[in-house]
């Protein structure tokens, strides 16, 4: 067994495509049939309506920040970001599925606006767990 | 349906104490019953309101005020715990089951932020998204952006809670701090500053309830009608307060502080504009400007006027948090509902001294939390 078959989605069914390609995956989405909400993750049942007829969705790369904060005090408890600790945007991302996801957003916090148009970023960690954040673009 | 009443109310002071639970909520609850002037051996059920506390804490609590062979059950709802725990109460005795209960709730926490597992999965955890004020911040700056509320009526919002909780014993800090120093303060989450957001801690508030016959029948004194307490979750996608890994951008559903209000006026058969005081979950400032909106204060986006106006102040048409509210009081989880009920019980009796609002026959008390719960209780004198 080679190091990278033991890599990991930070949640089971976060994402979409091979974890060994990070230029190719996604978040995954989960679309229910009957009230056509869309929710973060592979989900079998709908939150909004209870449905189980949910179709499997790819969640596009771009969106824009719907609102935002800037943590400025290390989270509690386990947290795996930057070591030492340093202040990072933390953002409701609207995604063009009808969705807001929340996730950190990368570089300086200060620049970070209502309205700006980010992309999704996956990262591996240095414990072979793939996780993500969206940067700005444009 | 019968009526219910609140014949006793009693407190722990809220802050950081060596003393047990056990301790702290003894202590409420037998203020409530010499309050009240019945005695232990006269209640027929209890309810304990805790989240941090261990597995039967009501029965290890209760314990201490003697044997006894009643019905003790422990509640859990998050912040709005002490409202599922007094909702149980009335329904005990609206149901004919019991003439007179305790409700008491308790807690005793660690400084700090709270423990993100209670509430979070560990891969928000371990991507940082487990800090409970984030989210209440990304509301603010969602509202500041849509209505264009400022950062300094968010601080004149923390303001009049310090100023208020200068008069009440009670609370964990009791401390006026200016305007200046507010927006001084450093910030936790933008746009929300330390002097601007609460701390769990220690404390406990207990209520003894009974059927207005049971009231009548012993003489009470003071009874307080409960016109109304209602519990919801809110809606799908209602509310991203609670640990929530992504929302609706499509669904805009009202909001849990406004569904339960509505369900509460409905039931108590007035609303926002018949209420003399009010205590809410200002879990930090601008929580307390939202919860104006929902609660009908004000039209939305319109809380930040409310402020500027002096409206909620202790003088105000409307005054909110009359005891500090959880900024200065710190939010013991269990036992902050129980705690805001005991200030309405003073204030309706004209027993609450210096923060004591004018003639105040109505009041209302709202807690809101993890999962979208809510509370909301309405007292009448």
């Amino acid at each position: 067994m080679t190091a990278t078959d033991t890599i990991k989605p930070v949640r089971a069914g976060l994402f979409t495509g091979d974890l060994h390609d990070l230029s190719r995956i996604a978040l995954a989405g989960s679309r229910c049939q009957d009230c056509q909400e869309t929710t973060l993750g592979t989900n079998s049942l709908c939150p909004n309506c209870g449905g189980d007829d949910i179709a499997p969705v790819r969640l596009s790369d771009t969106g824009s920040v719907w609102s935002f904060t800037v943590v400025r005090y290390p989270p509690p408890g386990d947290y795996k970001g930057e070591q030492p600790f340093r202040p990072y945007a933390l953002g409701l991302i609207e995604l063009p599925e009808g969705l807001r996801v929340v996730a950190p957003i990368s570089g300086d916090p200060d620049n970070v606006a209502i309205g700006m148009a980010v992309a999704f970023t996956p990262r591996l960690r240095p414990d072979q767990v793939v996780e993500f954040a969206y940067k700005p673009i444009g | 349906m019968r009526d219910v009443v609140i014949i006793g109310a009693g407190i722990h002071p809220f802050g950081r104490f060596d003393q047990t639970a056990e301790e702290i909520g003894s202590y409420a609850a037998r203020m409530a019953l010499e309050d009240a002037g019945v005695s232990w051996g006269d209640i027929q059920a209890s309810y304990l309101s805790r989240m941090y506390l261990p597995a039967t804490s009501g029965a290890r609590i209760l314990r201490k005020l003697g044997a006894t062979d009643m019905p003790i059950v422990d509640i859990e709802a998050a912040c709005a715990s002490g409202g599922a725990a007094l909702r149980q109460a009335v329904l005990a005795i609206k149901s004919g089951v019991c003439d007179v209960v305790m409700v008491l709730g308790a807690e005793k926490m660690p400084r700090g932020f709270m423990d993100p597992r209670m509430i979070y999965a560990d891969w928000q955890i371990e991507m940082g998204m487990s800090l409970n004020p984030s989210y209440w911040s990304m509301r603010a700056m969602r509202h500041m952006h849509e209505y264009g509320t400022t950062d300094l009526q968010i601080a004149k919002i923390a303001h009049k809670n310090h100023r208020n909780s200068v008069h009440n014993p009670n609370a964990m800090y009791q401390k006026e701090f200016t305007l200046e120093e507010i927006l001084g303060s450093p910030l936790i989450c933008d746009p929300i500053r330390r002097l601007e957001i609460c701390a769990p801690d220690d404390g406990a508030a207990a209520v003894v309830v009974a059927s207005e016959d049971y009231a009548r029948k012993i003489g009470a004194r003071k009874p307080i009608r409960i016109a109304a307490c209602e519990h919801t979750i809110a809606r799908y996608s209602a509310d991203f307060r609670c640990p929530a890994d992504s929302m609706s951008a499509r669904v805009n559903n009202e909001g849990p502080t406004e569904v339960t209000a509505q369900k509460a006026y409905e039931q108590a058969g007035f609303g926002a504009d018949q209420i003399d005081c009010f205590e809410v979950q200002d879990t930090d400032a601008f929580c307390e400007l939202e919860i104006y909106e929902e609660l009908k204060l004000c039209p939305r986006g319109e809380g930040g006027r409310l402020i500027d106006e002096g409206v909620t102040e202790l003088t105000g048409k409307h005054p909110v948090n009359m005891s500090g509210g959880l900024i200065s009081k710190g939010e013991p989880v269990g036992a902050s509902h129980l705690g805001q009920v005991h200030e309405i019980v003073l204030q309706l009796r004209g027993e609450a001294g210096p923060r004591q609002v004018q003639s105040a026959k109505t009041g209302l008390g709202h807690v809101l939390g993890a999962g979208g719960n809510c509370a909301v209780t309405i007292l009448q004198a």
